[in-house]
């Protein structure tokens, strides 16, 4: 079974609003501490499941990310985990793309690989959170996609069981491959990076592939980007002080009862 | 022709809450830009009850049911809103962002070729589309975005409006959905709830109560189901109780999980990662209750007490449950109910 799994490279989640910034372009949001970007945390789940697929099915992991040169780190910790090889899709004309435009270039990457029976990406960035690039790439590809799938029940070389996650339910799904799969975080618990993939990670050889490779110059956008804002919050609670935490309780509850809270 | 268009979802017999709440902001639109709004429902089975409730204001409310829609696949309800979009030609076409809709709609766009935001916290209209607001970095950042096409989509964020009232009087039209001539590559199987146990749904609920890991161990998360039950809330938690496996990912208030829009939201043991700040945002009153004075929970809540909570909720439970005695039988269960009348 050969498999791509797309790649972003995102500023830690975990940052809270008070250590990002703005950078100068103004639509790029960084850490204002220097913290290192890292894998998308939705991503990493879809390399994790597309290495154990592999490791039942035998094939290919092949990475893809569409990034600068400093999204070479990120991809070499994909090999790493086992991926077999990595691609950097990178040039200046594709720096500002909004979902589609970034799919259309993901979408030559994919086709240029060939041969590919499962894309599989996070189910959305969680710089961004916009969750639509992996539909547009479907459909640039003409494959059918499920998303976000929270398990795969079950595998053949040409056809998955998976569950995908709606708001009172979850649907056990047939999918037929080749598709694409948007992957979320309930799937598994992504693997470390093993002494010998960093071995290969080390001596890996990341091809870059530029827009005159792929023939896909930057499109005109849909979507686009005009400003982005810090949202600080200011302290405004008031605080319960009781002599002790059950006195507190207790004049909690006499509050909110107050407010017709409770 | 032109016009403000709502897809609206159905859930069971009924139209949602969030349906209703994107009419409201629809409406905006249709002012602004002049132009008649229009509704429509598409999905399987009887709509003649959720048509009735989604009938609020619009000039012709379009519904497209039939068997084929019941269990949702984007494909069949894809085909369905293209040719809906063909015939009504749109210049705008809104949806509530659901589970259903975070999934469809991107297709739909990638099959029109035209702009989308999702999960809007504001639409309103520029030159060749919309501007909107949605947060980004698990709302850590709020994103102002032009949406351009003909027709822009976007999906609106739950509770970010009020629900629109229904009025009756929309020229009601049914269409066939379109017969899709592929054989579907993906096929469903089976749809399996998922289970919410007793009381009011996250979603919908007018308190929730949520533990985080600062409730230290399993054995003391029966304080928070006891707090729930004596208040009659939902009971919420943060990403790390799911990973841990204490409770299904269905309780998950925050970004990844449920966007909840409760009167009251009381927070136990829970930091406040930007990605479940984001998920509160439009509670109308939080509370925290937290042992470390710095937590993050503390810069969203209106009301906080700094303690351990296995010594301030036991008595929160207690002193609550007594004034409940106080104030009658009618109490005595909890205030449930929902927040729209639907």
């Amino acid at each position: 079974m050969n498999i791509v799994v797309t790649i972003k490279q995102v500023e830690d989640p975990i940052i809270p609003p008070t250590h990002l910034a703005i950078d100068p372009s103004g639509k790029r949001v960084r850490s204002s501490s220097g913290a290192p970007r890292g894998m998308n945390g939705y991503d990493a789940n879809a390399l994790e499941e597309a290495l154990r697929l592999k490791e039942k099915h035998g094939g290919k992991v092949t990475v893809i990310g569409l990034s600068d040169e400093s999204a070479r780190k990120t991809l070499k910790r994909a090999i790493a985990m086992g991926a077999d090889s990595a691609i950097l899709l990178s040039d200046p004309q594709w720096e500002f793309l909004d979902s589609a435009g970034i799919a259309a270039v993901l979408a030559a990457g994919v086709r240029k690989i060939g041969h590919v029976d499962l894309v599989m990406c996070g189910r959305q960035a969680s710089d961004t959170d916009g969750g639509q690039v992996l539909y547009w790439l479907a459909q640039m590809l003409e494959i059918p996609v499920a998303s976000p799938i929270i398990k795969i029940e079950s595998s053949e070389e040409k056809a998955l069981v998976v569950h995908r996650l709606m708001d009172d339910e979850y649907q056990r799904l047939a999918v037929e491959l080749p598709a694409l799969l948007g992957v979320s975080s309930e799937v598994n618990e992504p693997r470390l990076p093993t002494p010998k993939g960093t071995i290969n990670a080390t001596r890996a050889m990341i091809p870059v592939w530029k827009a005159v490779t792929l023939n896909v110059s930057g499109a005109v956008p849909r979507v686009n980007l005009k400003k982005l804002e810090i949202q600080l919050r200011t302290s405004k609670a008031e605080f319960i002080n009781g002599a002790s935490g059950a006195e507190s309780g207790r004049a909690l509850a006499d509050k909110l009862h107050q407010l017709g809270l409770v | 022709m032109a016009g403000i268009l709502v897809i609206g979802e159905v859930l069971g017999d009924n139209v949602t809450k969030e349906s209703l709440e994107t009419i409201s902001v629809a409406k905006g639109l249709s002012s602004a830009l002049n132009q008649p709004l229009l509704g429509a429902l598409i999905c399987g089975g009887e709509l003649s009850i959720a048509a009735e409730q989604f009938d609020c204001g619009f000039s012709s409310l379009h519904l497209i049911g039939n068997e084929g829609l019941t269990n949702y696949l984007a494909q069949p309800i894809v085909a369905a809103a293209e040719a809906l979009i063909a015939k009504l030609q749109p210049s705008v076409v809104l949806f509530p962002h659901t589970a259903k809709t975070r999934d469809w709609v991107p297709q739909l766009a990638a099959k029109l070729g035209t702009g989308l935001a999702m999960d809007c916290v504001d639409v309103a209209v520029c030159e060749g589309g919309l501007t909107v607001r949605k947060p980004m970095h698990g709302g850590g950042v709020m994103g102002q975005l032009d949406v351009l096409g003909n027709p822009a989509l976007a999906t609106v964020r739950g509770a970010v409006a009020e629900c629109a009232v229904p009025s009756r009087g929309a020229k009601i039209e049914r269409m066939e959905a379109p017969y899709l001539n592929q054989s579907p590559r993906i096929r469903h199987l089976e749809s399996i709830p998922t289970k919410s146990g007793e009381g009011p749904k996250l979603k919908d609920a007018k308190t929730i109560i949520s533990g985080g890991r600062g409730t230290g161990a399993r054995e003391n998360w029966h304080l928070i189901e006891e707090a729930a039950r004596v208040t009659g809330a939902a009971v919420g938690c943060s990403r790390a109780i799911v990973d841990m496996g204490w409770l299904n990912w269905n309780h998950q208030v925050g970004l990844s999980g449920t966007t909840v829009a409760p009167d009251l939201y009381l927070a136990v043991g829970i930091s406040g990662a930007v990605q479940h700040l984001a998920g509160i945002s439009n509670a109308k009153i939080v509370v925290a209750i937290n042992n470390d004075p710095e937590a993050e929970i503390f810069s969203r809540a209106d009301y906080g007490v700094v303690g351990d909570c296995l010594e301030v909720l036991p008595a929160f439970i207690e002193r609550v449950a007594e004034l409940r005695k106080l104030a009658g039988p009618d109490q005595a269960n909890g205030r449930q109910g929902l927040n729209c009348n639907t």
